[in-house]
């Protein structure tokens, strides 16, 4: 490969010697051929990593997921990684859990929505919400677990609050139809501010003006949401609408691995767990692969669909 | 407004709420880590009776923090270092410069921030596993470039299109290689940008659970992270002492956080306003 300074010097000197003839212009020339070639060099480290460790993977990943596992190592089974997936009530209960999530995801987007909005009309105490709401984001969600797993337990907090006013123990993470639901609330109670600045952000951008007609006005809150507000907003809203649900499926991992490792009774399994499970610790790699290819056509076609909706519902107004 | 002043009243109640909530957990952990066992069997909300550092210390060496925390520190620098670099050459070209199928360069590093990870991970633990880089410093780093990327090109390309082109051109005209263009110009102009996606990088990576618990099978290269899940195993029935583990490995991103929180949320605002 061309060194930068070398040939930048040598683009100089060849220059400056000008009409010596042959070999300067050749340097010359040859500088000016690292020239043109520059910007594929400054590219090409990029490019190298993502395409062997990024998009190359992707392809291998598909093709995987028609071949075996253990004895049939490589060879090609058609559908039946699919097919057992398909049947395996631990995959079906994942992808329940995605649907789950797809429908609380309206709840997700409104909260941190609801929140910036109160934020942005300033509220008592406005300043100092941001930044307590924020700070659990930046936590791994092995430190938030693990925090929460305090908070969780049968006699801690949140027990001890809820036996204050009369309601029984509530063991939050070892019933398999509650588990799930305290595993997401906890996901959103944790990275909610994330959304939330981004919110802000869109705020800062809103024709102020607009807001002050409709205060001369004497319109109501939720008027002001509903008219000024969600309308100014909806290339946030759809932003935040799909950074949430790619947070859901992808970064959830972390609290299922410290909060509750996909129990009780398979309850809490996403599909990135059970693919991490399928690989991991029970070595069936082609079966995990064909898990993540459906994780993958999932995630696109709800991505998608979210994004004509949203259009749609933005045409409307 | 005029309907609006009870409103906002009413709603400074629940935010005060929600904000207690968000912080106390927090406390209460601390509260636990300064406690004796006793303590915390007989009432674990009950101020600590004093500020006692044994607990810290007993989960520092006990649990071999150290090991850890070194592990996590090598990774991310080496790792963010190379995402600035790489990131800055990738934007300056896509963003400055013309060459053919630059566009399609960009399309393809979009495209990288829409694969998650969960999809690529058998076949990258596989490729690693054959290139010999599984359970290995480089493979780790090389795992959370790949990953973060995408995200880092594309936050320097849309941070340099703000550049003037004029700025370059000039540069170009007084004599500079496009090289000495990068390092002269685009470098110290990029620096706000290259801080705030630093600091973002920097936590994704040294928050990271799934990539290193794949990347780094033996314990002797455990990261931070996966090193206080352990904890819980080892002192299941020393809650104070797990508690203070947590603790201390909080403490480097809450440091952060503290200092820097205006620039990790520009960093986070970034990618939703210049999209």
């Amino acid at each position: 490969m061309v060194r930068p300074a070398g040939s930048g010097r040598a683009d100089g000197a060849g220059t400056k010697q000008g009409g010596g003839g042959g070999p300067a212009t050749r340097t010359a020339s040859r500088g000016a051929r690292a020239e043109r070639l520059a910007p594929y060099v400054l590219v090409a480290p990029a490019v190298l990593i993502l395409v062997t460790l990024r998009l190359w993977p992707l392809v291998l990943g598909v093709n995987y997921s028609f071949t075996g596992d253990g004895a049939d190592n490589g060879t090609p089974v058609g559908l039946g990684n699919y097919l057992e997936l398909a049947g395996d009530p631990l995959f079906r209960t994942a992808l329940r859990n995605v649907g789950l999530l797809v429908l609380l995801l309206p709840v997700a987007v409104a909260i941190p929505g609801l929140l910036a909005t109160f934020i942005y009309l300033r509220v008592p105490g406005h300043r100092v919400y941001r930044g307590v709401y924020f700070f659990p984001a930046v936590l791994s969600p092995v430190i938030v677990g693990a925090i929460v797993n305090l908070m969780l337990g049968f006699d801690g907090p949140v027990n001890a609050a809820l036996g204050t006013v009369g309601v029984g123990p509530v063991d939050w993470l070892g019933d398999p139809g509650i588990a799930m639901f305290t595993v997401t609330g906890v996901h959103v109670w944790a990275t909610f501010g994330m959304a939330l600045v981004v919110f802000l952000a869109g705020f800062s951008t809103l024709d102020a003006s607009l807001l002050d007609a409709a205060r001369v006005d004497g319109a109501s809150l939720g008027q002001v949401v509903r008219h000024v507000i969600i309308p100014g907003l909806t290339r946030t809203i759809q932003f935040v609408f799909v950074t949430t649900l790619i947070g859901m499926l992808t970064s959830m991992f972390g609290l299922l691995f410290v909060m509750t490792s996909g129990g009780p009774e398979g309850s809490t399994y996403l599909p990135e767990y059970y693919i991490w499970h399928q690989q991991g610790q029970l070595n069936r790699p082609a079966l995990a692969s064909a898990a993540s290819t459906v994780l993958f056509v999932v995630m696109l076609v709800v991505g998608l669909a979210q994004i004509t909706l949203l259009r749609r519902a933005g045409r409307q107004d | 407004m005029p309907g609006m002043r009870p409103a906002r009243w009413a709603a400074a109640v629940p935010m005060a709420v929600l904000a207690l909530v968000t912080v106390y957990p927090l406390l209460f952990t601390a509260n636990v880590a300064m406690k004796t066992r006793r303590e915390y069997v007989l009432d674990r909300f009950a101020p600590a009776g004093s500020l006692r550092w044994d607990n810290l210390a007993e989960a520092w060496a006990g649990a071999g923090m150290a090991r850890y925390f070194a592990n996590s520190f090598v990774v991310v620098a080496f790792a963010v270092a190379l995402l600035l670099l790489l990131g800055s050459m990738a934007g300056f070209a896509l963003s400055r410069l013309r060459f053919r199928g630059s566009s399609l360069i960009y399309l393809g590093c979009l495209a990288g921030l829409f694969v998650p990870f969960q999809v690529i991970m058998v076949p990258l633990t596989r490729i690693m596993a054959d290139t010999g880089l599984v359970d290995t410093y480089p493979g780790l780093i090389l795992a959370y470039v790949a990953q973060f990327l995408p995200f880092t090109v594309f936050l320097m390309t849309s941070h340099y299109r703000t550049i003037p082109a004029e700025i370059v051109d000039a540069a170009r005209i007084d004599g500079n290689t496009v090289y000495g263009v990068y390092r002269r110009i685009m470098l110290p102009l990029g620096v706000p940008a290259l801080l705030s996606v630093g600091i973002l990088d920097m936590l994704f990576c040294w928050n990271d659970v799934l990539i290193s618990l794949l990347m780094m099978p033996s314990p002797e290269h455990r990261t931070l992270m996966i090193g206080v899940n352990s904890l819980r195993g080892q002192y299941s029935d020393d809650i104070p002492t797990f508690a203070s583990g947590v603790l201390i490995a909080a403490v480097p991103v809450l440091m952060l956080y503290l200092f820097l929180q205006r620039q990790i949320a520009e960093g986070v605002t970034a990618g939703s306003t210049k999209g």
